[in-house]
This record gives structure tokens, sequence and C-alpha cells, in this order.
């Protein structure tokens, strides 16, 4: 097999499904265009084409090759790869992968389990901030045996909660969050320092710039975001 | 003459505008201090400055973006002599050189020799730019049309795939993402819904801001907290030495070829000042009739690295804005900041708003002349704000991108789009490939795809219409030499390239 190795393949797999994958939706929009003659797919197929072919030649060339770098010395100053070795077993990527699920899974869950008991009104709140709850106990649950995994997906967590729950409840948890994955421990400094940070964004972007920022679909979140608007402004 | 009498009106203007001046200083500081901060580059500035210079005026968003170029660029070279870390890769050969200085207790001459020759370098650079950008672009206005410009996209494209990303075909596939995620959305002649699987955010395509934000902010985070750990930062006691000028016309021959070196590298697109930094430090021990004494703190190598990548910086300035095609991530980015303000930049820019360009050239000289005095206060104060950890400077740059993500539409899923674009550029990054590549072919793909379909329908759909476009030509061939040596290269040539001296 030369020098290749699983994840070689892997990652060639990816390319070339995706390559297929979009080459078979550009069929979705394959419409003439009366003044164009290539139509609107000609461009797309052409960069997808050339995609399976780099990507195929990536192949080889790791079978010949493997990791190593052919093109220039710029690599030996830019390349992240050195840390790799660290995090690039199989079970790391999958409960990565487990990890990164979770976001999504508050987007689509909580509106799932609404429709299946045609909830209303303040049962809906209910519902989202329970499911929000359960999901970042599970969060909290897998972030101890996979902190990178785990600082990946705090913020597409910190995203999608954003809608329903704020910017101005959910991000000092946020920035106490960050600063525990990135290796701080002691809550004395964490809970000043996130004050501080907090503090100087309200400053900045509420009482100065006039940002709106969002202030959450759910009570009581909505009446904290907007109480600290009012306040500021 | 012309172009010192619009100089002279282009400083006139910046610095009798209170708003100018406080958005010039911001830069130069801004620029030196993220430059500076190992994990953070100017990049990640500008990223997060990207979505509020649609409340600048486009002078000064791209004034902004200009001059944090020019001290980024410089920025990092204190920390690369110091204590052997560059802030920024544009700095790292500069530690070949500069940290064996600290070590031998010449570290204020080695940082006083990379304070004068970041200025020099930038300042002529800047000079040659302001020479010959305009009589380009007067020339570009006759004798580019769509074909043209499609062909110079796909020069740039071609260039910029051969260099970046671990090997070529990782940076021909990140080239390629980016261009079809400029597909995503409206097709540009019929207006046909591509790539929307249904989704209406989809529709209007993906912004580029959350993006840029996900890939040079985010997902630099990301890869900081899988290193995590970090020296510490106590600056030596030291005092700037500046080079006597006996020492510098010792040197003249090291300032001059770095100068050449940089300038070059910095037109050519996809290059930039990291591989002017690089070269211009290989190019130096190979001239040297002393060549084993590099890497053992030899005064030359920080004078011909750090004057060449800031040799770069005027250079990229010239496609950008005599062409209109960007050839690195910044560049990339400024014309994020022509888009939010409804322009295109490229010859026509000359014309319409004359005012900006010259206001734009005349803040980028001064800054490289700044780095002088702020290399200066940098080194003795600023440099403490170091200590400051990277846990509490984190949080501090997700937020920022996040209010920079969402203020450019008022819409969450951008937020999320672009954390995801963090996660996608952190995996893509460690597996070696260029998330500057994906950035250009995002900006440049609306661009060629346009130009591509005006240029077919203006020949008629006949391609042996660029037979009779020499310039058209000319640049399509050049873009296949570039892709098909590097082919070539990837297939056939056994040997691989070695690193300098590292």
């Amino acid at each position: 097999m030369g020098k290749l190795r699983i994840g070689h393949l892997v990652e060639a797999g990816i390319w070339l499904t995706l390559c297929l994958v979009l080459f078979i939706y550009t069929f979705e929009f394959d419409q003439e265009i009366e003044i164009y003659k290539y139509g609107a797919s000609a461009w797309p197929r052409a960069i997808i084409l050339l995609m399976a072919f780099a990507a195929i030649g990536q192949l080889i060339q790791q079978w010949q090759r493997g990791d190593e770098s052919t093109s220039n010395f710029i690599v030996a100053a830019t390349d992240d790869g050195a840390e790799e070795a660290h995090h690039s077993d199989l079970k790391w990527y999958l409960s990565t992968f487990g990890l990164l699920l979770i976001p999504f899974a508050y987007l689509r869950v909580p509106n799932w389990i609404v429709a299946l008991l045609s909830a209303e009104g303040s049962t809906v709140h209910v519902i989202r901030i329970v499911c929000a709850l359960i999901l970042i106990g599970i969060f909290i649950y897998y972030m101890r045996r996979n902190l990178l995994g785990a600082m990946l997906t705090l913020p597409l967590i910190f995203a999608a909660m954003l809608e329903d729950i704020g910017f101005y409840s959910l991000a000092p948890f946020f920035i106490v969050g960050v600063m525990f994955m990135m290796g701080e421990r002691k809550a004395k400094p964490m809970i000043m320092i996130a004050a501080l940070i907090f503090s100087l964004l309200m400053l900045l972007f509420v009482k100065i710039l006039y940002v709106g920022l969002p202030v959450g679909n759910i009570r009581p979140f909505y009446d904290i975001g907007s109480w600290v608007v009012t306040v500021l402004q | 003459m012309d172009a010192f009498n619009n100089f002279l009106t282009g400083t006139v203007t910046l610095f009798s505008d209170p708003m100018g001046v406080l958005i010039f200083f911001s830069g130069v500081i801004g620029g030196m201090l993220f430059g500076a901060i190992p994990g953070v580059s100017m990049l990640t500035l500008a990223a997060i400055l990207l979505p509020f210079t649609a409340h600048l005026s486009p002078e000064h968003g791209i004034m902004l973006f200009s001059v944090i170029y020019c001290t980024g660029v410089y920025g990092g070279a204190i920390t690369a002599i110091l204590f052997n870390i560059p802030g920024a890769p544009e700095n790292a050969p500069t530690a070949f050189d500069g940290y064996p200085m600290t070590l031998k207790g010449q570290a204020g001459k080695a940082v006083g020799a990379a304070v004068m020759c970041s200025a020099i370098g930038g300042t002529v650079s800047c000079i040659i730019m302001m020479l010959a950008t305009a009589p380009i672009a007067n020339w570009a206005i006759s004798a580019f049309g769509p074909p043209e410009i499609f062909a110079l996209v796909f020069f740039g494209l071609a260039v910029a795939s051969s260099v970046g990303a671990r090997t070529f075909w990782k940076g021909w596939l990140s080239i390629l993402a980016g261009l079809l995620i400029a597909v995503v959305g409206l097709d540009p002649v019929g207006g046909i819904e591509r790539f929307d699987f249904e989704m209406p955010y989809l529709l209007a395509g993906i912004h580029f801001i959350p993006t840029i934000l996900g890939f040079f902010a985010v997902s630099e985070i990301f890869a900081q907290a899988e290193k995590k750990a970090r020296g510490s930062f106590i600056a030596p006691k030291m005092s700037v030495d500046f080079p006597s000028l006996a020492e510098l016309l010792a040197h003249k021959w090291a300032v001059i070829r770095s100068i050449v070196i940089g300038f070059f590298c910095g037109i050519l697109p996809g290059i930039g000042a990291t591989l002017a930094a690089f070269m211009g430090y290989n190019e130096a021990v190979r001239w040297s009739k002393t060549p084993w004494e590099f890497g053992k703190g030899k005064l030359e190598g920080v004078i011909s690295s750090e004057t060449a990548n800031n040799a770069a910086t005027g250079a990229a300035m010239i496609p950008l804005l005599a062409l209109g095609l960007p050839g690195g991530a910044l560049t990339a980015m400024m014309v994020g900041v022509f888009q939010m303000h409804d322009m295109e930049p490229g010859p026509l820019v000359f014309i319409n708003s004359a005012d900006l360009v010259w206001v734009v050239f005349s803040a980028m000289f001064f800054a490289n002349i700044s780095i002088l005095f702020i290399g200066y206060i940098e080194t003795k104060t600023i440099i403490n704000l170091l200590r400051i950890p990277f846990q509490y400077l984190a949080p501090m740059i997700l937020l920022l991108a996040t209010v920079g993500a969402y203020a450019v539409r008022g819409l969450t899923i951008d937020i999320l789009v672009m954390f995801l674009a963090g996660v996608i550029g952190f995996f893509l990054r460690r597996s070696g490939y260029s998330v500057a590549g994906i950035v250009l072919g995002l900006i440049l793909g609306k661009i060629g795809e346009q130009t591509f379909a005006q240029a077919m329908q203006m020949l008629h759909f006949e391609w042996s219409g660029f037979l009779d476009r020499p310039i058209a030509l000319g640049l399509l061939i050049a873009g296949l030499v570039a892709l098909l040596g590097s082919i070539y290269g990837a297939f056939f040539k056994k040997k691989r390239i070695q690193p300098p001296m590292a």
C-alpha cells in the first residue's frame, strides 16, 4: 500500500464523496440561460471535476511519499500539522464528532418534542430550557475526556443557543467555558476576568456603538437581556 | 511630480481629519500588537475588524487595513528576536539569527536593525508602489477587458495554488473549495439558485465575513487550544540600539537584494510577506562569502529577513489597486472592505476615488516611518502586554468575532456558520491545507465566474478569441505553465525542497 495510511483514504474519500454529491446536485439547477450558452451548471461542474482530479492526485502522492511536504519551505513556518499526533486516533475523531452533534441536536430536537406534544405558549419555553440543560449536561460529562473536542464544540453550542437564550445571559458562561478549555482552573481569576471582558464588551458595543445583540426569545432570559440594554442605553 | 503632489494632498487629507488620524494610529499600534502576540496574527485582527468597516468610510476602512498590513508584518520581529517565538510566520526567519544575537547579549542591536530595516524596506516598497500603481492602472483601463481579467484571476489562482499548503494538491484543493463556496447562491448571469439545498439562508450565498472570521480568528484560537504549552515572556533588560550608518552601508547589498526579492514576492499572488522573508534570508545565505556564520547570530540574517517582508507590503497593493486582484489573505479582506461599500477594487478606483488611493498610499508611507518610533516604544513597554495569558485573550477574540459576524446582517445563523468555518478551518489546517487559499478562492471565485461569462459572451463563445488578445493569452499560458509545472513536480520530482538552515 505504499506509504498510504487509513487517514489518507478517509481524506480522499471525503473529498470524492463531496464531489459526487455536489455533482449530482448540479442537475437540480441545470437550467439553460438564453444569453449564456454554458448555463448555470458548467462553472460549478468544472470546479467539481478539477477537485476530484486534485483529490486523486493527492492520494497518489500520499501513496508514493506519505505526508512529506513537497511544497515550499513556507510550510515549515505555517504548518500546524506537527501537533496532529496527539489527537489523531480514530477514537478521538469519533468522540469529537459526537460532541459536535450536540449543538445541532439543540437546533432540531426541541422542535420535534414541541411538535410531538403540540405544546404552546410557555410550555415551549420550558421544553427548550430542559433540552438545553440536558444537552449541556451531556456536553460537560464528555468534556473531561476530550478537552480539545469540547473546545471545538463549545462555540457552536453558544451559537446554537444564542437565538433562544440571548447574548447577554449566555456570554458570561461562554467566557468562563473558554477559559476553562484553554487551561485556566482557578475560580477567582476566571470570574474576575469574565466580568472584566463582559463589561468591556457591553460598554463598547451596547453603550458606545449601539450594536443590537440577540436578547433571546425565552423568558426569563429575554427580560435579562432587555434589562441590560435599557440600563446601558 | 504628479505622484508627489498627489502624495502631499493625500497626506494633508489624512492628517487634517481627526477620525482618520485616530484610525491611523489605532491601525499602527493594533497591527504591531497582533503581529507580536504569538497565536494571533494581523489576519486575526483584520478579520475581527472587517465587519465593522461597514460603518467607516471606504477611505478609512482601506487605510486601516493597509496600515495594519505594514506594521503587522513587522510586529512579530521583536518576539522572534527576544524569545525565539516569531509573532507571525513572516517573522520566522528573523529568529534564525535574531535569537542567537539575544543569547550573545546583542538583543538591542538586533531589534534596532529589525526596526530600521522594516522601515526602510516598507518605505522603499511604498515609494515604488506610489510611482508604479497609477501608470499600471491607466494602462489596464485601456488594455483590460473581461477576458484579460479572467485570465489574470486564473493566473493568480494557479500561482497561489502552488504555495502555502503542504503539497501542491492540497493548495489546489484549498482554492477549489473556496471557488465552490463562492458558487453557492444565485448564478451571476441568469440568477438561477445554486446549491441552496432548499435553505433560504443559502440563497443569498455564504457571506464572506463569517467565513473569513471563522478561518482566521476562530480556527487560530482552536489551534492554540491544542498547543497550550507556551513559554513565559520576561523581557530581558535592553535598549534599542539602531545600527550606525557605517553598519548599514556595510550591509547595503543585503538591504537592496531583500528589497528586490520582497517586492517581487509581494507582487506575485499567493506568495506575500512570509515567503519574501524566507527567500530574502535564503538568498542572503547563498550570496554570502561566509554562509556558515548564519544561524549563529549574524546581523545580516535579521536585516535580510526583515527588509524583505516589509518590502512585500507595498508591492502587494499594486495588483490589488491597479488590477483588482488580491494576492493574499489580507488583500482579499481589503476586497471585502471595497465590496461592503459597493465598490470594486481595480483600475477604475483611480478615476472614481483618487482621494481614497492617495490617502491609503500616504498612510502606508507614514505607517512604515512610524515603525521607527513605535518600534522603540513597543520594545520598552508594549512588550509587557505579552504577559497576558492566552486563556484570557481567547474568549475576548471569540466574542469580538461573534459580535462582528452578527453585526453584518443580524442573523444568528451567521455566527453558527462562522464557528463551523472555524472547526472546518482547524481540521483543514492541521491536515496541511491552506485557509488563505480558500479565502482567495472565495473572493476571486465570484469575479472569476462573472468575467468568464462576460468574456465568453464577448468572444461569442469562441475560445479561439483568446488568441487575438495577447495579454489574456499570455496570462493563461503563464498560469497553465505554473499549474503543469507543479503537477510535473508533484509526480516526478524526487527530491524534496529543503527548508533553509532551520
